[in-house]
């Protein structure tokens, strides 16, 4: 009886320092097998692997791109303009033994890149001013940054895979001195459409009134050429009657004159006995001409 | 890391059952011969000694269905990664698979035709008491600085879908915080190069492709497995507080607009007027000369006429002519005939105003009775 409980005891004993000696590491973890706490051993490939059981025992790191979102910073460019400037990494643990011996674990990590990316950041944008950090130029700043840190975070084990700049804002004074400008900007512009607006409209009204002259003078011109030619024409047909005899031409045009002018109603005339049309009212003879 | 948990789902060298049964209790096991008598009591009820068989059967049977758990259904919004050890070995499409069971092999199920949102600048939100989606506005996310030193007010969606599930799974830890980030710092740098005016009328599309194109560059550089559908501009405005003097600038636009045509309307009512005013006084120019000929034509006509009769017999003609027009100018009007001679010695008084009366009231009378 107690010599089957014993073999039990022995056989589970076994299966647990057997299981002891596997372990697994699955594609996101890399590590290192430890015997009494001193690194013996890294292993960054996945699957089933062997350590000495009891005795060694494995640390896990993460072996994806891990994420850190940096403070915001206040950094002063090299025009002397303060920014804001809010930039996250993306680093990996490339080498678990460093990352062991130095830092250990990933919050240290993190203060550790905290202080080297903020100190290279503000060497970099100290030698650059605000308008190439919105110009193109942002790319390489960035670039830069990422270098510098990752000569240092090597130390650490770790590589750093990309710094980049998320905000490079001005401080909120700054931001009021720019929404005055651009209202100011804008007052301007809207000013300018409304006095060009006036302007081509009083140039068009001006044109317009201008061309409406020139076609009524145009129009008086040819009126008055037409005129005169009529009156001329009148003129010369007129003399070539009328100088076949000028005394009859008097003495007719002043008839037709007389009963054309005399005959209105009104019209009173004071006559003289003596004039030629009475010749005859006083004497049937008529006067002695 | 715990060997308890290894020890209790490991089935290597041990009989499946023992395993079961031992990982219910089994760290109690070393710590008294009564208790584990009482276990062994307990087995060897289940599983009498003397009957071999049925012990085997049960080892086949729970064998079998450990065999069994290994099938698994890869839906067809999904990618079936398998791992051994958590080591990748294979990536399966839809339909039903197979993967050696439990310990052994693992599948992860990521969806991989779902269409993902990051919202930037703007969250988003099913409200219980409304049916719309309720959006709240984050300003430190959406104002930017433009590269003309102005700042505007801008809210971006980014789609991403799953495009590699192996490198999505094992790359990159919290791909969605990420590609935010990255989403971010794109937009913010592309913004930080475009002058104002683009971004708020006709760039958009250029910054969307420029932003998503950058986007996937670096995230392909992460070998992250994620791919960019697209970058969608939801609002590019000025911000809040410089909003009005924008869109007074518009409305000016629209008066500038409004001011011409209306000078153009001016401009086409009195051109036509002038140019039919001034053809007007032409064709009267025109009628004035016609009619002066015609009138000097007759006149001169009708004098030759009567000239032509009278040089046969001057005196007569020309007395005739006098007499006639006289009686007939001198019929129609009042006359006073003064004789020279009644003057003589008293200056003789002559009514005027009251013949003047008199004429006015016959002429009076005589419009009453017609």
């Amino acid at each position: 009886m107690s010599k089957t409980s014993f073999l039990y005891i022995i056989l589970i004993a076994l299966a647990f320092v057997g299981l002891n000696a596997l372990f697994t590491m699955n594609e996101k973890e890399q590590g290192l097998v430890l015997q009494f706490g001193e690194p013996k051993r890294v292993v960054q490939s996945s699957g089933l692997h062997f350590k000495l059981p009891l005795i060694q025992n494995v640390i896990k790191y993460d072996r994806r791109i891990l994420e850190y979102d940096l403070p915001v910073e206040e950094v002063i460019a090299v025009d002397k303009k303060r920014m804001l400037i809010d930039s996250f990494t993306r680093f990996k643990i490339t080498d678990p033994l460093e990352f062991y011996k130095t830092v250990g674990n990933e919050s240290s990590v993190r203060n550790r890149l905290n202080s080297n990316v903020i100190s290279s950041l503000r060497r970099v944008v100290g030698r650059v001013t605000l308008d190439e950090l919105l110009s193109k130029e942002r790319g390489n700043i960035m670039e830069n940054i990422k270098v510098e840190v990752n000569n240092e975070a090597s130390r650490f084990g770790i590589e750093i895979v990309d710094v980049r700049i998320r905000r490079a804002d001005l401080p909120e004074a700054n931001s009021q001195a720019i929404y005055e400008r651009m209202i100011s900007e804008r007052v301007r512009e809207a000013k300018e459409f409304r006095a060009k607006g006036s302007e081509v409209a009083q140039k068009i009204r001006a044109e317009a009134d201008k061309e409406k002259t020139v076609i009524l003078a145009e129009a008086t011109r040819k009126s008055e050429i037409l005129r005169g030619e009529g009156e001329s024409k009148a003129i010369d047909i007129y003399a070539d009657a009328f100088e076949q005899d000028s005394d009859f031409y008097s003495f007719y045009r002043s008839m037709q004159a007389y009963g054309n002018v005399l005959g209105e109603d009104g019209t009173t005339m004071i006559l003289s006995p003596d004039s030629e049309f009475l010749e005859f009212f006083n004497s049937s003879k008529g006067k002695a001409r | 890391m715990s060997w308890s948990s290894n020890d209790n789902n490991s089935p290597w060298g041990k009989k499946p059952r023992e395993n079961k049964k031992s990982s219910s209790n089994g760290s109690g096991d070393s710590y008294g011969d009564d208790y584990l008598k009482s276990f062994q009591d307990k087995l060897k009820n289940m599983f009498p000694k003397n009957n071999p068989t049925s012990l085997g059967l049960v080892v086949v049977i729970l064998l079998f269905i450990w065999t069994l758990s290994g099938f698994y259904r890869v839906g067809t919004d999904e990618q079936g990664v398998v791992t051994r050890f958590g080591e990748y070995v294979r990536t399966t499409e839809p339909g039903l698979h197979y993967h050696l069971p439990f310990p052994i092999e693992s599948v992860f199920k990521p969806k991989v035709t779902k269409v993902n949102r990051i919202e930037v600048g703007f969250r988003t939100s099913q409200s219980q008491f409304s049916q719309t989606p309720q959006t709240r506005q984050t300003p430190e996310e959406a104002l930017m600085l433009t590269g003309d030193e102005n700042i505007v007010d801008l809210n971006f969606t980014i789609f991403w879908i799953i495009n590699d599930a192996k490198d999505f799974l094992f790359n990159v830890r919290n791909p969605e915080i990420t590609i935010k980030s990255i989403g971010e710092s794109v937009m913010r740098e592309k913004i930080g190069q475009t002058p104002i005016d683009p971004i708020l009328s006709e760039g958009k599309s250029i910054v969307e492709e420029d932003v998503k194109n950058s986007v996937q560059a670096v995230l392909d550089y992460y070998q992250s497995g994620v791919l960019i559908t697209q970058v969608q501009l939801q609002k590019a405005d000025p911000p809040e507080l410089v909003i009005e003097s924008f869109r007074d600038v518009q409305r000016a636009k629209t008066d500038e607009q409004r001011l011409r045509n209306e000078a153009e309307a001016y401009r086409n009512d009195i051109i036509p007027k002038a140019r039919g005013e001034a053809e007007r006084t032409i064709q009267e120019a025109e009628a004035y000369k016609k009619e002066v000929v015609a009138k000097a034509e007759g006149e001169a006509q009708r004098f030759l006429s009567v000239y032509n009769s009278y040089k046969t017999s001057k005196d007569v003609t020309r007395e005739r002519i006098y007499l006639e027009t006289l009686e007939k100018t001198l019929g129609r009007i009042d006359k006073v005939i003064v004789d020279n001679n009644a003057g003589s010695g008293v200056v003789p008084y002559l009514p005027l105003p009251e013949l003047k009366k008199k004429i006015n009231n016959n002429s009076n009378s005589n419009n009453e009775q017609n």
